[in-house]
């Protein structure tokens, strides 16, 4: 046996052992220093992000102060600090109100058909563009539909009245042509519901294509490739590759739009109701607004506008669990 | 009969021709390598068997029936890419059944087949699992077996194994010619590593800018190439090419003559380029050899073999040298011996080979 300079056995493991501990001791340095590393490298960064920030607490954040008068009654003289506390009476006030629930069920039943026709719209006409193969007719179309989502809602609002006029108006002179009578449309409640979501879709179809496009385009070419050989058709392609390619983006897509479901486009409503249609056509936000800026009402209004946010938290969590259970795909 | 013939196939993207009339005859269960450098229009061709691409002219024929104008899934190939071109969405079984279920194959067919390749590739645990999951060989195999499963007349291959480290690229290579031993498919193989070709092909088609510049197989190609770009393709490292003149007995590169017989005849001061693989100098003189004193530049040590970097003249040489397990004895070398049967000589001008005469 050599013994010589070489270690014992035991004291060979503890050397091993040991090693670790002093890597740590000299390498690791501690959490404060590592931030302070990290910020001191990625500056920039941070300050690209601060407008963000700023304006989240100010536009954002800061009204959050003034929520508190959801659960108060609230009057301008005595400001928001100094109102008396009353609990939840204006939740109890609103709940009773049939206005409000009818706001309530409008705005979701105007929702849903978004949802049903709005949502479908974009990712619809994105995989027909895909089909389109002669480029510049592609690059017309798209700029065509684009267009609608440049232009003012007030605008939008005006060709819609226009068109659906009874006695200038495109559809009614195109019913006219049919001996038929003018429709009414704008102030026959059954009317309106249609009408907005198709307005919606005109205006905002084509811009929101543009996500799925690029979920489209961002499909590795070699798969399609792949089809063909195996022969696969244009439709089968469709199906079997681009939509199961882009279903995560439809799934994110899908979350954002549920956690909208409360904010009905205000201005849109607001531009094509009358108090005849009221009956389908007011939604929560309208409401809250007349309340709150027409009557006075802050608090109602604000207790009001909580319910709507709170309701948008809780849909939005719950598509995004679902969604993360049911395809690992969420928005965090 | 399950031949491939090409016949003047041209390639032009607008005004641009890539590929400049290729012939080429793939025999029945034959495996040919279409091997040339980046841009050479090699996955051009093959994307026009594939039908992937338009013919711009000529003739495409496979199994006897003209092609050019008959749909992909009509031509009966199946393709493998170099990305593999799995979709991420399906798992392995999934993946492998897609061009069954176009086809519209009975459900248990599918699942049969399904299960015999994947026993085949060794893919039997892994058919629950996506893409994602997979290692890089295992995506690779997947890919084969999808084109397997098809049952085609002809296996197109795009570069499939160049996304693979060298080791998996090694075992990989050689699964795919255990394969094709074993199914017998008609092959066409495109990729740009010499060793990949001389490995797996039956025959290697050399292309370079559009054109075939020789067909034959591995062994012709090494030990006759056609010209110096052959020459130069094949054989790693390639063959020394260096600009010299025909003598009576032999040539001069330089100031040194190099003495072999059979090209003398009258063609003294034609001008040539001489080649020397390589493999074939010795360290000592033996018989029909001539030295070459060269300026040891470097060594690089394989393990069982060398190279010697050196200086030859104006030129830059390389030349492998046995180790017999030791680099000492190599670092003080400052000549080789080439043997004169062994030669190359091209053109100068063409670059084409030079045979000996008489
Ligand atoms: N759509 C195209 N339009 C114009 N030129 C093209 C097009 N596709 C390929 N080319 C040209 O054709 C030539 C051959 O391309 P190809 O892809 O066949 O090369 P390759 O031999 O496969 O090369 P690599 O080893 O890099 O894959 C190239 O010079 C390339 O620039
Ligand atoms: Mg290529």
């Amino acid at each position: 046996m050599v013994q010589g300079n070489t270690p014992a056995p035991g004291s060979a493991i503890e050397s091993v052992e040991d090693t670790p501990d002093t890597l740590h001791d000299t390498f690791t340095d501690s959490r404060g220093s590592r931030l302070y590393d990290h910020f001191k490298r990625e500056w920039q960064i941070y300050v690209m992000l601060l407008p963000t920030i700023v304006w989240f607490l100010v536009f954002l954040y800061k009204p959050m102060y003034g929520l508190q008068i959801a659960f108060k009654d609230y009057s301008i003289f005595r400001g928001v600090a100094n109102s008396p506390w009353i609990g939840l009476e204006h939740f109890e006030t609103l709940f009773s109100n049939d206005q409000f629930i009818r706001a309530v069920t409008n705005t979701i039943k105007i929702s849903a058909l978004n949802l049903l026709f709005g949502f479908p719209a974009p990712i619809i006409l994105a995989l027909m563009f895909n089909e389109i193969l002669h480029a510049t007719y592609k690059k017309t179309a798209q700029t065509i539909v684009y267009l609608p989502h440049f232009i003012s809602s007030v605008i939008i609002a005006g060709i819609v009245i226009t068109a659906f006029s009874p006695t200038a108006g495109i559809v009614n002179t195109i019913i006219g042509w049919f001996g038929l009578d003018p429709v009414y449309f704008l102030t026959q409640p059954q009317w309106f519901r249609p009408i907005f979501v198709g307005t919606g879709i005109w205006q905002e179809a084509g811009f929101g294509s543009i996500v799925f496009l690029a979920a489209i385009a961002g499909v590795n070419p070699s798969l399609y490739e792949s089809a063909v050989v195996d022969g696969a058709n244009r439709w089968q392609m469709m199906w079997k590759i681009t939509i199961p390619s882009i279903l995560p983006t439809i799934l994110i897509m899908l979350i954002i739009r549920i956690g909208n479901i409360m904010e009905v486009s205000f201005e849109l409503v607001i531009l094509l109701y009358h108090p005849a249609t009221y009956e389908t056509a007011d939604v929560v936000n309208t409401w809250v607004y007349r309340q709150g800026l027409q009557s006075g009402q802050y608090d109602l209004a604000a207790a009001a506008g909580l319910f709507n946010a709170v309701v948008a938290f809780v849909l939005v969590m719950t598509a995004n669990t679902l969604s993360r259970r049911f395809s690992q795909t969420s928005l965090w | 009969m399950s031949g491939v013939n090409l016949s003047g196939i041209v390639k032009a993207y607008g005004a641009v021709e890539v590929v400049h009339g290729i012939n080429l005859d793939v025999a029945e269960k034959e495996f040919v390598v279409l091997v040339g450098p980046s841009g050479c229009g090699k996955s051009t061709t093959l994307r026009m068997i594939a039908g992937l691409e338009e013919i711009t002219a000529g003739n495409l024929m496979i199994d006897g029936r003209r092609m050019n104008r008959i749909a992909p899934k009509d031509r009966d190939v199946a393709m493998v890419f170099q990305n593999y071109a799995l979709y991420p969405h399906l798992n392995v079984a999934d993946n492998m059944a897609f061009g069954l279920r176009i086809r519209k194959m009975p459900k248990a067919e599918i699942a049969t087949t399904i299960a015999d390749v994947a026993e085949i590739l060794g893919l039997t645990n892994y058919l629950e699992r996506r893409p994602a999951d997979l290692s890089g060989g295992q995506r690779q195999r997947v890919a084969m077996g999808r084109a397997i499963v098809r049952h085609p007349k002809v296996f197109l291959f795009d570069e499939p194994l160049s996304n693979l480290d060298a080791k998996l690229r090694t075992q990989m290579r050689a699964e795919i010619k255990r394969l094709h031993n074993r199914l017998g498919v008609t092959s066409i193989y495109v990729t740009h590593d010499q060793v990949e070709a001389m490995t797996l092909a039956d025959r290697i088609v050399v292309m370079n800018d559009g054109a075939i510049e020789q067909v034959g197989t591995p062994m012709e190609l090494f030990n006759h190439p056609a010209n110096t770009f052959v020459a130069g393709f094949l054989g790693s490292p390639p063959m020394n090419q260096m600009k010299g003149v025909l003598t009576e007995h032999g040539a001069k590169i330089g100031d040194t003559e190099i003495k072999f017989d059979g090209f003398a005849n009258g063609q003294a001061g034609r001008d040539v380029i001489v080649g020397i693989r390589p493999e074939h100098v010795t360290l000592a003189a033996g018989e029909q050899t001539s030295a070459l004193p060269i300026e040891l530049d470097l060594v690089e040590p394989l393990g069982s073999e060398a190279l010697l970097h050196a200086r030859f003249g104006n030129d830059n040489v390389v030349f492998k040298a046995d180790t017999k397990g030791d680099i000492q004895h190599l670092s003080g070398v400052g000549e080789v011996y080439v043997p004169a049967p062994l030669i190359k000589l091209f053109d100068a001008e063409t670059g084409h080979a030079l045979n000996a005469k008489g």
